[in-house]
């Protein structure tokens, strides 16, 4: 018997949002632990670039690395490279002590744009989104009202969004509200 | 909401980030088990409560994930400075 | 109509008319208007009863510090705001509005008796007459005193408005819009960074709104007010709020503020929020929140027609209204004769001004002798008539604290001018510390605990010219044409001549507080204001004392006879003017009030009628009823059908942790009783966690994936709780262990399968999983495939049958459920919840932690000591285990329950004794823990935590219930297949 699971993201956007909020498609996402000390060899082993200070990005590609804590990266890639990423992290499994963890289907992606896009993140989020403390290129975690969230600003006027699969329909909900808000102004 | 200084993430983070994690500089023991009952209580429960300044330990939970230790007043609630687990406290000035 | 309006005078748009309705009644009026100005404009000055007595009441102010004057506003179904004050109410045309506090209509009002018995009400009333007898209270008391006493009805719909919410952040934050807001803003715009200038009123310019007569840099007050704002506006780095009120300062200049969006507007936008929660970080505030004019504390100063000086000012220059046509004042400030001036300059008729003082200044004497009027010195106001307006006054000259004679004079309004109070109350919420001005009268910012200044009338600098100054950082840019404020004196009390005993002097208009009250207070021996303020409720009214608290502190000193520092100063708290718990809220209603998380499968259970409960922030599912069937007919089917062929189970929820690194055991064997250096890859251990002091803090089957990796799961409630201890220790206590940990609750879907058919089920599902029991044990996990995705697939049970629980990427966890429910007709496959799972595994005795254990249960005491590594030289909570009091005698022992009477389903809860006829009070030995009907048992069961309640095995108990004593034997927590042999099941 063959089988082809569909897969959903467990969310719905309302059409409203059109433009200013859209899923990401499926992503491949590991949590990479390693620590500071072994990252420049880890890179130079591998080729996956790892950035050396909390809130870095280096982007290759399709592939996005973020630094989130001092030896934690949360690198999301294309699907499509799961077999060559999971072969070259064993054979590095000898070589140096870290660790990856498969998160692929934990988190869910938004990208926020145009103008707006800072001002809907700050209706649940307490960061200063301005250009200067928060400048293209930069990510963090953070939280938007209950829940937890990265942040990725990739463009001055987009941004990514991740959080976990059972909030983001609770996020959805709050960017539909306002945008109906946004559009009755 | 208090801004906290995170001295991993080095920067000033609203609190709403953070969650409070007890009195700092209490190691566990060693060796709990050469503890007296006396001694292994003192350990577990007992804390030194202090009004005013006060060595204590945070989490930037929703950021970089680490704990760190700070020097605050309890009083005024603010943060005299923040420091990496396993730096030397910092004197309190008088 | 408009007879009352000033046609040379205001900033209201006499092309546009508007139609308005108060108390039924229409009204004409203009946009640009208040509600208030528009009523006074129509001649209305009776809007309200008071709070106690039911007095007619008027408008005290023309400002947010309003006391008397809240009025219902009425926008519709949902939408029904009371104690509004009118004096902040925009009209618009429509606007619907009502009085408040009386029956059966403002001029004929059945509580207004109560002013007829205020002996019934003195300070304390509550306090001391509803002691005795306590029944009363609920029964008598209560009810008849909602009913009398009180502001608006609370509203009785949904509020059908939407709210929103907004974090900014800005460099500079200015709060009030008035001269000294406006210049600082020019300042500060100049500079690079943000600035928000926020004022709660719908124009920006604070008093230059009411003193168009000024003249800054030679441009009059409004053309330089409208020039200011044009470059503010012109400014990038500029936001201007107006509508919106500063509610909260709190730590590291945080700044909570509601902006009103809507509540002005005619036509109603169901999209569109109604107020905004503004969450504002600011690097600097300055604070200009100006001032606020005093009353004067004298008999009857409560009627319709006698208000604060200033008010008369806004009415007539910013709305064109004229309050009277005999004005009287009564002052003990020089800055009362600015407003005399304005209004004899309209040409409106003055009745008298009277001035406390015995001296006034000659520039004053001049300019009052240039329009034709003379000054009362020496002079008090003593009483006022007027049933629902004052029409008269007693003018009594006094000498030496002693009243020589009293006048009747003939008046429609009397203005009150009682000095400046500054509006502290941010500085205050911030921690700054205040000091006593003398010649104010007032308290004044002394030390700010944050970055802020206060600048203008709010740090206790009048006139105009030092206002500029101040604001404008001590530069004297500004040149201004302004009467000198001037000076007065401090007149809390006055001589009278009355019974003190039945004479209404009010201090507090809204609580209807007295000076009577408060000096009754200071002899009941309550001598801090504190005190004063909660006996006698002072200050505690929705204006939080604006205009009564400064009085109140005076009367007091002066009663206690100490200097007003030493008598105290009560605590300003947000917010700042009443809030709608809507703007609180800031847009959390329906589905974002709070997260309910949903698994992957949830969809698939409210597609086929599942009854959900909450777990944690999770929905899950409860019981899946069929047509007819309550829940304990639902449990019962889903309870045989997988004990006799197969149920499917939703476990998605439990809580999961990666596990990695070199040191995974080690650490694995450091945070869990158990052992787990020897666990071979490929299989699983249940895992039992403490916390330092000995006792369950959590559970879970845990599975090693690979020598350096575990797959743990935890309770469904305890995963954060579970990671954050763990990460504590890994980053804390042993740093030195290489090992991360990750949480992978949402990576995986897991879709639990349990009962003899299970294997059957999966099989034809599944590739490079061997599933024949010979090479995939109970307590085995292995990784594979299975309909073409990766899977996680554990062998294990928490029923008591042969099970698996099989892990897949989150989302593909509803598409593999379906294809497993389709295929798993053939064996009446039946979907069950939390309900069945609870039952499962209490039929064979597994406890769930939270609900059999509450944070004092040791391993011993849940009998399960098996699940300690006794060879282990330490774990999380090892040492505990030997402190005396854990392993003392008569704790507390998990054992199972049988009920005499096998139909009796305990409460769960229920208190356990010994001895069924001891008297009462009674030993209680235990409690029930949980307690079901087991269908598959065919009696009822249940688990108990009793004080050595192992060695009780076989003997009663009792259980004694509001109807009757329950007789119950003790026996072990296993009532079904104690051998778990049907977990081999082929
Ligand atoms: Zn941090």
């Amino acid at each position: 018997m063959s089988y082809k699971l569909k897969s959903d993201q467990g969310v719905i956007l309302a059409d409203l949002l059109a433009g200013q909020v859209t899923l990401m498609a499926d992503q491949l996402r590991y949590s990479l632990r390693i620590k500071s000390q072994d990252r420049t060899a880890f890179t130079k082993a591998c080729g996956i670039d790892l950035p050396n200070k909390i809130g870095q990005t280096i982007i290759q590609n399709d592939r996005m690395v973020f630094c989130v804590g001092p030896d934690e990266y949360i690198l999301i890639d294309n699907p499509n490279l799961r077999e060559t990423l999971k072969q070259k992290f064993e054979q590095l499994a000898d070589k140096f002590v870290f660790s990856t963890t498969d998160i692929s289907h934990r988190n869910i992606g938004f990208k926020l744009s145009g103008k707006q896009a800072a001002r809907m993140i700050n209706i649940g989020c307490p960061l200063d989104l301005s250009l200067e403390t928060f400048p293209v290129g930069k990510c963090t975690r953070s939280v938007f009202e209950s829940a937890e969230i990265l942040i990725f600003r990739n463009k001055e006027d987009e941004f990514q969004l991740e959080t976990w699969r059972s909030f983001a329909p609770y996020m959805a909900r709050y960017f539909e509200k306002f945008c109906l808000e946004n559009e009755s102004l | 909401m208090l801004l906290i200084r995170c001295p991993y993430c080095q920067e000033e983070r609203p609190e709403i980030e953070f969650s409070y994690a007890g009195e700092a500089h209490i190691a566990r023991p060693l060796n709990p088990d050469d503890l007296s009952d006396e001694s292994w209580a003192e350990y577990l429960f007992i804390r030194s409560n202090r009004r005013g300044l006060h060595y204590e330990r945070w989490l930037h939970a929703h950021g970089c994930a680490q704990f760190f230790n700070a020097l605050r007043d309890t009083v005024s609630d603010k943060f005299e400075t923040t420091y990496k687990i396993g730096e030397a406290r910092p004197q309190v000035k008088k | 109509m408009t007879i009352n309006r000033k046609e040379t005078h205001g900033r209201i748009n006499r092309d546009k008319p508007i139609k308005f309705s108060f108390d039924g009644k229409i009204y004409s009026a203009f946009d640009g208007d208040s509600l208030a100005s528009a009523l006074l404009a129509n001649g209305i000055h009776l809007v309200a009863r008071s709070f106690k007595y039911h007095r007619p009441r008027g408008f005290l102010s023309a400002g947010s510090e309003e006391p008397n004057a809240l009025v219902t506003f009425d926008r519709g179904q949902g939408r029904v705001t009371s104690n509004v004050r009118a004096t902040t109410l925009e009209i618009f045309d429509g606007l619907v509005a009502y009085s408040q506090n009386n029956w059966p209509s403002l001029k004929f009002d059945i509580g207004a008796i109560n002013d007829f018995f205020y002996m019934l009400f003195p300070a304390g009333f509550y306090n001391k007459t509803f002691m005795w007898p306590k029944s009363f209270w609920d029964k008598v008391y209560e009810p008849a005193i909602r009913k009398m006493a009180g502001l608006g009805p609370a509203p009785i719909d949904e509020d059908a408005d939407k709210y929103a919410s907004l974090y900014s952040h800005c460099e500079t934050l200015i709060v009030g819009s008035g001269p000294a807001g406006i210049a600082a803003a020019l300042s500060a715009c100049e500079k690079p960074g943000r600035v928000i200038l926020i004022d709660e009123q719908n124009e920006f310019g604070g008093s230059l709104l009411s003193t168009p007569n000024l003249t800054i840099n030679a441009i009059p007050a409004w053309q330089w007010l409208k020039n200011s704002l044009a470059i503010l506006k012109g400014r990038q780095n500029v936001t201007l709020l107006a509508r919106t009120t500063v509610i909260g300062y709190y730590h590291d200049n945080f700044l909570g503020a509601v902006e009103r969006i809507t509540d002005h507007e005619k036509d109603i936008n169901q999209n569109k929020a109604r107020e905004c929660l503004h969450r504002i970080r600011a690097g600097e505030v300055i604070l200009a929140t100006g001032a606020i004019e005093r009353p004067l504390v004298f008999p009857n100063n409560d009627r319709p027609g006698v208000m604060l000086a200033s008010a008369a000012r806004s009415y007539l220059n910013r709305y064109g209204v004229v309050v009277g046509e005999k004005i009287a004042l009564f002052t003990c400030h020089d800055s009362g004769y600015e407003v005399i001036f304005d209004l004899a300059d309209a040409g409106i008729s003055i009745a008298c001004i009277m001035d406390v003082r015995d001296q006034v200044s000659d520039n004053i004497i001049a300019a009052t002798k240039t329009r034709g009027l003379e000054i009362r010195t020496s002079t008090i106001v003593t009483n006022t008539s007027g049933k629902f307006r004052i029409s008269s006054l007693h003018a009594s000259r006094i000498n030496d604290e002693k009243i020589t004679s009293t006048e009747e004079i003939i008046c429609d309004c009397l203005l009150m001018c009682g000095g400046w109070t500054p509006s502290v109350h941010l500085f205050s919420h911030s921690k700054g510390s205040l000091k006593w001005q003398e010649n104010l009268g007032a308290y004044i910012p002394d030390t700010p605990n944050e970055n802020t200044i206060s600048i203008g009338a709010c740090n206790g600098t009048f006139g105009l010219t030092d206002i500029m100054t101040e604001a404008d950082s001590g530069q004297s840019k500004y040149t201004v044409d302004d009467m000198d404020f001037g000076s007065g004196i401090i007149a809390a009390t006055f001589p009278t001549k009355s019974d003190p005993a039945k004479i209404k002097a009010f201090v507090d208009y809204q609580n209807d507080v007295t000076e009577k009250d408060i000096n009754l207070a200071v002899r009941e021996g309550l001598k801090s204001i504190e005190h004063v303020k909660r006996y006698t409720t002072t200050g505690m009214a929705t204006d939080q004392g604006k205009t009564s608290n400064l009085n109140a502190l005076q009367i007091t000193a002066h009663a206690v006879a100490k200097p007003v520092q030493q008598v105290g100063l009560t605590t300003f708290r947000p917010p700042f003017t009443p809030t709608t718990f809507g703007a609180l809220l800031g847009g959390k209603d329906g589905d974002t009030f709070h997260v309910t998380r949903k698994t992957p499968i949830d969809g698939w259970a409210d597609d086929n009628g599942a009854i959900f409960e909450p777990v944690a922030l999770w929905r899950r599912a409860r019981y899946f009823p069929r047509e007819g069937e309550d829940m304990l007919a639902a449990v019962n089917r889903e309870c045989r059908a997988t004990r006799e062929s197969l149920g499917i189970f939703d476990a998605s929820t439990l809580g999961k942790i990666e596990v990695v690194g070199p040191d995974a055991a080690e650490f694995m064997n450091r945070m869990y009783t158990n052992p787990w250096m020897m666990l071979k890859s490929g299989s699983c251990r249940y895992g039992l966690m403490l916390g330092e002091d000995g006792y369950i803090m959590d559970d879970g089957v845990i599975g090693r994936m690979a020598e350096d990796r575990f797959h743990v799961t935890t309770t469904t409630g305890g995963a954060p709780r579970v990671f954050r201890m763990m990460e504590d220790y890994r980053q804390t206590e042993w740093p030195e262990l290489d090992v991360w940990l990750t949480s992978t609750t949402e990576q995986w879907a897991v879709i639990a399968l349990n009962g003899p058919n299970a294997r059957k089920l999966l099989e034809p599902f599944v590739e490079g999983i061997d599933l024949n029991p010979e090479s995939f044990p109970h307590m085995a996990v292995r990784e594979g495939r299975i309909c073409g995705v990766e899977t996680r697939l554990f062998r294990v049970s928490f029923s008591g049958e042969l099970g698996f629980e099989i892990n897949v990427p989150a989302h593909y966890g509803r598409a593999l459920w379906e294809v497993l429910f389709k295929a798993g007709q053939q064996y009446d496959i039946t979907p069950y919840g939390t309900e069945t799972m609870h039952v499962l595994r209490a039929e064979k005795g597994f406890i769930i932690v939270g609900q059999d254990t509450d944070g004092t249960v040791s391993p011993m005491d849940a009998g399960m000591s098996w699940a300690i590594g006794k060879k282990k030289k330490d774990f999380v909570g090892k040492r505990s285990l030997n402190r005396s009091d854990i392993v003392a005698k008569g704790r507390k022992q998990l054992v199972g329950l049988l009920t005499d009477d096998p139909n009796i389903v305990l409460e769960e809860g229920a208190q356990i004794v010994a001895d069924p006829n001891q008297p009462i009070p009674m030993d209680m030995i235990g409690h029930v823990t949980s307690s079901y009907w087991s269908a598959t048992l065919n009696r009822s069961i249940a688990l108990a935590m009793i004080k050595d309640g192992r060695a009780l095995t076989d003997s009663d108990i009792y259980i004694p219930m509001a109807d009757q004593t329950h007789k119950v034997r003790v026996s072990t927590p296993i009532f079904y297949d104690p051998m778990g042999e049907r977990l081999n099941v082929l």
